[in-house]
């Protein structure tokens, strides 16, 4: 044993990290093959070819930044930014709101709580496709939940809410509207995490139940709620499966979003085209992130 | 005055949670009622019960389809990726971890940055590769994309795993002549059980409900994915609803039955990454 208690501890650490030199980087090996594969070379091939013609079996052809002057005069592309904006905007407050308020009426642990919090989970957890395909079918004319309802009490309507303008843009919003799970999550996460001394503090001070919400419960849960916005804001974003399924864009291009007008591009072979879609959307996803951070000022603490 | 309004306000709470587990849980249970039900039924009283439950459609679907096959491929595509990722990761967040070494930061920032990159926007390069690699419409070109897809997420969840594991045992491993291997195999990564199956969880859910890459990468129906399947099936039987309700709950039943059993796992990891949504 004496052998053991002469070496010092820390030393042997150091000494014992730079000798496995070669194992710590074979274990970063494969994260970095994927990294380089998957992130780094598609996302500067995608930036690069952007400023060039190219279908793919020929080679790329530099064309400035026409592929970017036909975007902005392309009057799909002007109408998914337009979704896009309006989308952002029903994320940001009713999206974001709707789980928020979820997040308080569930720390009120009232009767039911726990399992509310575990069944509103269960849209997530499901395939985006199944769920874009479930409510295509529930905005079924003939069969859907929707208009049988809707009929009970007005037999004679009849509106196709995926195929007519203006309705398939909102049947499309109220396929995510409502499934603020993440939200909830974040929200409920910080509120959990309020010292209940300072809650208890605020009572003693005089502080009603929506006193108590609005200056020290809301205030405390900003970043969670920051968080929030920035993955609805990505997610609306990335919409795919739920318009592609749905409506496809239609009808005309009412609900086109960047991602279907991507696909198309790529199933066309204009990959310069389409790929200056994609650094559109990256841009646009780190204005965002950036505006948000600046106005939930959210990397300062509050304790 | 402060009893009523006390009571209205449980009463808005109650509400609410009645709200949310309606729109969570009805649209599923609709589909599954409807598998039960008939074509008349399903156009004539879309909202009755069935009026029996017998499982005739489902056996027919994995009769006379390839349901099967497409169980298997999204069993196969979702398994082996978030194996073999789960381990890759857990090396790099092992070592990003514990070790101090050049370039460990820089490292590490490059790898959760990656959670800005849309995946939608890499569509035309990873098409690209993988018809270079000779992939295309072959489910391990799928199955090699799905090992990037949880890469910030799981790095983030299994280094900190590894990080609430005490430097001590290490240094006791080292003093009691223990390599480099058998400390990470033997010491760290039991230890760490909890982030590897909450990131293995995250992952193994995501990709099992893939649908944009998987119905990109590939064309045959062998190749096909459920939630792939799913649409191609819609789009063909599009006049037969009980087997479309069928097949959408083949589709949807096993996803909510993982979750039911790691229920604990995906809402803390969820909640703490802020993923998907």
């Amino acid at each position: 044993m004496p052998k053991k208690v002469t070496k010092p501890n820390r030393m042997s650490k150091n000494h014992w990290e730079r000798r496995n030199y070669k194992w710590i980087y074979l274990f970063l090996l494969p994260t970095t093959v994927i990294f380089l594969m998957f992130y780094l070379v598609p996302v500067v091939q995608v930036f690069v070819t952007s400023f060039t013609k190219w279908d793919g079996f020929n080679e790329p052809v530099f064309n400035g930044i026409s592929n970017y002057k036909n975007l902005f005069t392309s009057s799909a592309f002007l109408i998914s930014l337009k979704n896009l904006f309006f989308w952002s905007l029903i994320a940001m407050f009713f999206h974001v709101g709707f789980g928020t308020l979820v997040a308080f009426v569930l720390y009120q642990r009232k009767r039911g709580w726990k399992v509310t919090r575990a069944v509103f989970m269960i849209p997530n957890v499901i395939s985006a496709a199944a769920w874009a395909m479930i409510y295509r079918f529930f905005f079924n004319d003939n069969f859907g939940i929707l208009n049988s309802i809707i009929r009970m009490i007005d037999p004679d309507f009849d509106i196709q809410w995926l195929y007519q303008s203006p309705w398939a843009f909102w049947a499309v919003t109220l396929t995510w509207l409502f499934y603020a799970v993440i939200v909830t999550l974040l929200v409920l996460g910080d509120l959990m995490n309020i010292p209940q001394e300072l809650n208890e503090a605020a009572i003693i001070d005089g502080a009603g139940g929506w006193q108590l919400i609005r200056y020290i419960q809301l205030p405390l849960c900003r970043s969670a709620i920051a968080t929030g916005v920035i993955c609805s804001l990505t997610s609306r974003i990335t919409m795919y499966e739920q318009i592609s399924l749905t409506t496809a864009g239609g009808p005309g291009n009412d609900t086109m979003s960047l991602p279907i007008l991507l696909v198309n591009a790529v199933t066309d072979y204009r990959y310069g085209y389409a790929n200056a879609i994609g650094v559109l959307m990256f841009v646009i996803g780190l204005i965002m992130m950036g505006v948000i951070n600046k106005v939930f000022r959210i990397n300062e603490t509050d304790y | 005055m402060l009893k009523l309004k006390k009571g209205m306000s449980r009463a808005l709470i109650y509400f609410i949670e009645i709200f949310v587990i309606v729109i969570s849980v009805f649209p599923i249970l609709w589909v599954i009622m409807s598998a039960f039900k008939t074509n008349g039924e399903i156009l004539s009283s879309p909202l009755a019960l069935p009026s029996s439950l017998s499982p005739d459609t489902f056996i027919h679907l994995f009769e006379n389809y390839s349901f099967p096959r497409y169980f298997l491929n999204s069993l196969v595509a979702a398994g082996v990726s978030t194996a073999v990722s789960l381990l890759f990761y857990a090396m790099g967040g092992y070592v990003l971890a514990k070790y101090k070494f050049p370039g460990r930061m820089l490292l590490f920032t490059l790898f959760t940055v990656t959670l800005l990159v849309p995946a939608h926007s890499k569509t035309q390069p990873i098409f690209n590769l993988i018809m270079e690699l000779g992939l295309y419409d072959n489910l391990a070109g799928v199955t090699l994309v799905y090992l990037s897809t949880g890469m910030a997420m799981s790095i983030f969840i299994l280094r900190a795993g590894f990080l609430s594991i005490p430097g001590s045992l290490d240094e006791a491993a080292i003093v009691d002549g223990a390599g480099f291997l058998r400390i990470f195999w033997s010491i760290n990564l039991p230890l760490a059980k909890g982030a590897l199956s909450t990131a293995g969880i995250l992952m193994f859910l995501n990709n099992w409900n893939e649908y944009y890459f998987a119905s990109l990468l590939t064309m045959s129906d062998s190749q096909r994915t459920l939630p792939v399947a799913l649409s191609y099936f819609t789009s063909e039987f599009s006049y037969n609803y009980t087997q479309l309700f069928a097949a959408l709950t083949i589709v949807v039943l096993p996803g909510i039955i993982l979750y039911i059993f790691a229920q604990e796992q995906v809402q803390a990891s969820l909640a703490s990454t802020g993923i998907k949504g």
